[in-house]
């Protein structure tokens, strides 16, 4: 049974981390009808599995993996979504100032990510966060030599790419 | 072009702007709880226990029905034969259920991602075994379906064969429908997942997954 006072908390938590549901639902949805519903399924999730929360781990870690569980099914899943609110002005994000929030010179970066499959794309977005190797290892699974290897490589791929574009 | 390191400051910069730019709306936050809205998973819970129950609204009537003919061979085999195949999709599709229970989305990515496509594997190949299966069963649950509704108590050797005939007949023909059509079916998408499922695309797919999920885990593999 949940009390006001527990969904207060739970959207307090929410507001402060809402960035990291904006983010990944940038880097898995192209469109923006997709990133609401990835948002909103997100969201959802988070509600719903917030009683089994242990307030002794860090809630982003848990809001990560959550998020990032959601949207590699939500990714994967394609056509089987349920879309649960359709008005424009029901957003569960807004960004104020969509310059700012999808700026240009951003693309590149983008561009970058969306050549990653859906695993490699956790992993840079949680790099790029400033997660150290050792959050990131512990929101993926996987060990920290595992992340610093992987990384390593990603950034080896990067530079011959860019190498191979001059 | 930048390099990931100097990414990686840009978008730190992005990420203080970010800040201010967005806004949580609360009230859609509210609404989505309130609604109790389910999450894709506790969907697929509900959508499974659903067919529990449609599997055991058959499995018992059958049951009753082997007792009633349990002197008669030509109704009792065929209906235990029915009732197996009703029983042993009741199973599956009770382990898919406890397989949902025991995913909690807050653990690491790798082990639930696995576990998912685990869940996905394990309903395509039920979903393929069905369509084999029910094609044999095809023949037992149409005499014990003529006996129960219609009263016909004798069948010859012709009409079994040809309803066998016609059970196996539909397995290429389902197969060659779903391989030819799947991909056209993007208005109804349960359809189509069930056709891709059946033409074997799905599985190809989460077993591929599956594999690059490995290679993500395993040490010293390369992107």
């Amino acid at each position: 049974m949940t009390t006001p006072a527990f969904e207060e908390h739970f959207q307090n938590l929410l507001e402060e981390h809402k960035k990291i549901i904006y983010k990944v639902s940038n880097l898995y949805c192209k469109n923006h009808d997709d990133r609401e519903d990835l948002a909103q399924e997100i969201a959802i999730q988070l509600w719903r599995s917030f009683p089994s929360f242990d307030e002794r781990c860090r809630f982003s870690t848990w809001m990560y993996r959550i998020a990032l569980n959601v949207a590699i099914s939500f990714y994967r899943r394609e056509n089987t979504r349920t879309r649960y609110i359709f008005s424009d002005n029901e957003r569960l994000l807004n960004a104020i100032d969509e310059t700012a929030s999808e700026p240009e010179h951003m693309q590149p970066l983008y561009q970058f990510i969306e050549s990653l499959d859906a695993l490699n794309r956790a992993l840079v977005l949680l790099y790029l966060d400033g997660n150290s190797y050792l959050e990131i290892a512990e929101v993926l699974g996987i060990s920290e030599t595992n992340v610093a290897t992987k990384l390593s490589r990603l950034k080896k791929r990067k530079e011959q790419k860019h190498v191979g574009l001059g | 072009m930048l390099d990931l390191d100097e990414m990686k400051q840009q978008w730190a910069e992005h990420d203080k702007k970010l800040e201010d730019s967005i806004r949580l709306n609360r009230q859609v936050l509210s609404t989505l709880n309130l609604k109790g809205a389910r999450s894709a998973l506790q969907r697929l819970t509900v959508g499974l226990a659903l067919e529990a129950l449609a599997w055991s609204a058959i499995v018992i009537p059958l049951g009753g029905f082997i007792y009633d003919h349990g002197g008669t061979l030509r109704f009792a085999v065929p209906g235990i034969a029915a009732d197996l195949f009703a029983i042993g999709m009741l199973a599956l599709t009770i382990r898919q259920i406890v397989a949902a229970q025991g995913i909690e989305y807050g653990q690491p990515v790798a082990a639930i991602q696995k576990q998912l496509e685990a869940m996905r594997v394990l309903r395509i190949r039920i979903t393929q075994w069905a369509l084999l299966a029910g094609a044999v069963v095809w023949a037992p649950f149409a005499i014990v379906v003529c006996k129960v509704l219609f009263r016909i108590d004798d069948y010859s050797q012709a009409w079994l064969w040809a309803n066998v005939v016609f059970g196996l007949s539909l397995i290429p023909f389902t197969m060659w429908v779903s391989k030819r059509f799947a991909d056209r079916m993007h208005n109804s998408p349960l359809l189509q997942r069930l056709m891709r499922d059946i033409a074997g695309q799905n599985l190809t797919a989460a077993l591929a997954f599956l594999a690059s999920l490995s290679q993500f885990t395993d040490e010293g593999q390369a992107i």
